[in-house]
């Protein structure tokens, strides 16, 4: 803590907002030594790579010193390729994230509401989700050609499996006697999907949305990797093609990187609601 | 004041299906319930009170037999015929006072302004003044019970069904709502069927108790309860036909038991505090 935060601090302790500050501070520093614990090993890894450099255990050209990456990292900022590449995998991500979770709400709320939906198309949901997306991509070539559409479609089938998955078990899964509950009060359909089964299943469709985004990541740099002329992915194959691996490491620690952001912000969402909704499954009996 | 109906139970016979097999749960039910009656319905667990009751409300349309209202058959819900069922079964993501509009949500015959005012009126019947803007997790079993009691009063149906409503209270909020809910009942003159473990809240409030045995759940017997009210708990008349009422009870406990008739009269006082003070 430097001499200038201090003041604030002690602004802080002094006002009212307090206690709970700490409390959750507190709450927050257990958190940080389990992580700590967790960081153990990259820490590890980080020593035995600058070790193996030192020592020249490997050639040079194929295992680059952290300090090289690190520069790499630090310039393709500056120059703005990085935020390039960047924003064009993550607009992938948006726009398969929205399509995919779209079809998955749609194909999940379907399956689960009604009899006949779920008769004809459940079965060969189940089939269909067991091909991994890799699987899909040489018909999907086919199909759309090289371009961002297969790109999107790939992606977006990663994103509908766990999206379709999580909205209909959250929906069958509510609480039988709420539901008898609103059929007391007279609820009409759209009284009892927008009164009951939304909120009930809320969490389930945030947690499928949740996963839906983790899948999406991790397809992305697979799609790219594959068949693309940009992105996160396209930028490691690349630099790869050119033996420059200080740009692939580079390309793993900016994936690993914001793979743990989104996932720690989205759970860190994920708590939230359910706090907010008060644990449906639980307080209803 | 709510225009009171007859019930009628014919023949009413009832199975669930558990694993293929057909067991039943009801066996030719026959009661008739006059508008603005109070009929106390008691009987051991699993004896089918629950299943009667869900029966009537309308939730459950797999059954021989007739059941009648004024003379029509009962198809479904309506808002004419409320329940508290056993377990409090409020929404959690909704406030005391969200849970208790919800009775009202679809309610036509009163304005804004009344269902507002009926809202008000019902937490402060059920003293949840200070929680109507707590959620459900908040609560109490007891004051979750009696938002439920509130939900289905809201309405101010024809026929309220009550499925123990008053297990989980405290012995002074219970003896209060017992008050609260006579009161409604004679002011409203709404039939009410309310099942119960505990025979003094029967007696004390039913026009007649119907005690029902298990294995299938037939009515046992049906005792008039001739008193006037306000009753008087203490007085000779009613703890002669909670005896009554209790002798009933301990029969059909003996003879599942197998326990001989003399045992059982020794036993009847703790049994009848056991039965009491159930919660
Ligand atoms: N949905 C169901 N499917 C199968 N069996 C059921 C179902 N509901 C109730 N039963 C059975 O019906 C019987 C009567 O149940 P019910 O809930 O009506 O009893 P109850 O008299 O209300 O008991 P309690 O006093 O414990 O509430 C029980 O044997 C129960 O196992
Ligand atoms: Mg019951």
């Amino acid at each position: 803590m430097n001499d200038a935060t201090r003041p604030v601090v002690h602004g802080l302790v002094n006002s009212g907002i307090l206690q709970r500050l700490f409390l959750t501070l507190g709450g927050f520093s257990i958190r940080v030594s389990h992580a700590a614990v967790g960081l153990i090993l990259p820490l590890g890894v980080l020593g035995l790579w600058q070790f193996a450099v030192i020592h020249e255990w490997i050639a040079v050209q194929l295992l680059p010193p952290p300090e090289l990456v690190w520069q790499s990292l630090q310039d393709l900022w500056e120059s703005g390729d990085l935020t390039h590449h960047l924003s064009v995998s993550l607009s992938r991500i948006g726009w398969s994230v929205l399509i995919g979770s779209s079809i998955g709400w749609l194909l999940g709320f379907s399956v689960a509401l009604s009899k006949t939906a779920r008769a004809y198309l459940y079965p060969s949901f189940e089939v269909f989700s067991q091909f991994p997306v890799v699987g899909w991509i040489p018909l999907l070539i086919i199909f759309l050609g090289i371009d961002e559409g297969l790109k999107i479609a790939a992606i977006s089938i990663a994103v509908v499996v766990p999206v379709t998955v999580a909205t209909y078990k959250g929906i069958s899964n509510i609480p039988r006697n709420l539901l008898e509950v609103a059929q007391v009060y007279r609820f009409t359909r759209s009284q009892v999907l927008l009164r009951v089964v939304l909120p009930a299943a809320l969490p389930s469709l945030f947690s499928g949305f949740r996963q839906g985004i983790m899948q999406a990541w991790l397809a992305l740099v697979f799609v790219e990797l594959l068949a693309s002329s940009e992105g996160v992915g396209y930028l490691m194959g690349y630099a790869r093609l050119l033996m420059q691996l200080d740009l692939v490491f580079v390309g793993v620690i900016v994936i690993g990187v914001i793979g743990v952001t989104l996932d720690l912000s989205l759970s860190f969402l994920e708590s939230r609601l359910q706090s907010w909704l008060h644990t449906v499954h639980g307080e209803a009996k | 004041m709510a225009h009171a109906a007859t019930l009628e139970i014919k023949n009413l016979n009832k199975q669930y299906k558990v694993r293929g097999e057909s067991l039943p749960v009801l066996e030719n039910i026959s009661l008739s319930i006059k508008p603005g009656e109070f009929v106390s319905i008691v009987g051991s667990s699993g004896c089918g009170k629950s299943t009667l009751l869900k029966l009537i409300i309308g939730l459950e349309d797999d059954y021989q037999g007739e059941l009648l209202l004024d003379g029509s058959r009962i198809v479904g819900t309506s808002l004419e015929r409320g329940i508290v069922f056993q377990e409090h079964r409020l929404f959690p993501w909704l406030t005391v006072e969200q849970n208790i509009s919800i009775g009202l949500l679809n309610n036509t015959k009163f304005s804004e302004e009344e269902k507002r005012k009926s809202v008000q009126e019902h937490i402060e019947l059920v003293g949840l003044k200070d929680f109507a803007g707590a959620y459900p997790y908040q609560l109490s079993g007891g004051m979750s019970q009696r938002v439920a009691i509130a939900r289905a009063l809201v309405n101010r149906p024809e026929v309220l069904l009550l499925d123990e409503p008053f297990g989980a209270l405290d012995a002074f909020t219970r003896a209060f709502l017992q008050q609260e809910l006579q009161r409604i009942w004679e002011k409203e003159g709404i039939t009410m069927i309310q099942v119960t473990h505990d025979v003094e809240e029967a007696v004390y409030l039913g026009d007649r108790v119907v005690v029902m045995q298990p294995r299938p759940g037939r009515i046992k017997r049906i005792i008039d309860v001739p008193l006037p009210r306000e009753r008087n708990r203490s007085s000779a008349e009613f703890i002669a036909i909670k005896e009554e009422v209790l002798r009933e009870f301990s029969h059909t406990a003996d003879a599942s038991a197998g326990l001989i008739e003399k045992a059982a009269s020794n036993e009847e006082y703790s049994h009848s505090n056991e039965l009491s003070y159930q919660a």
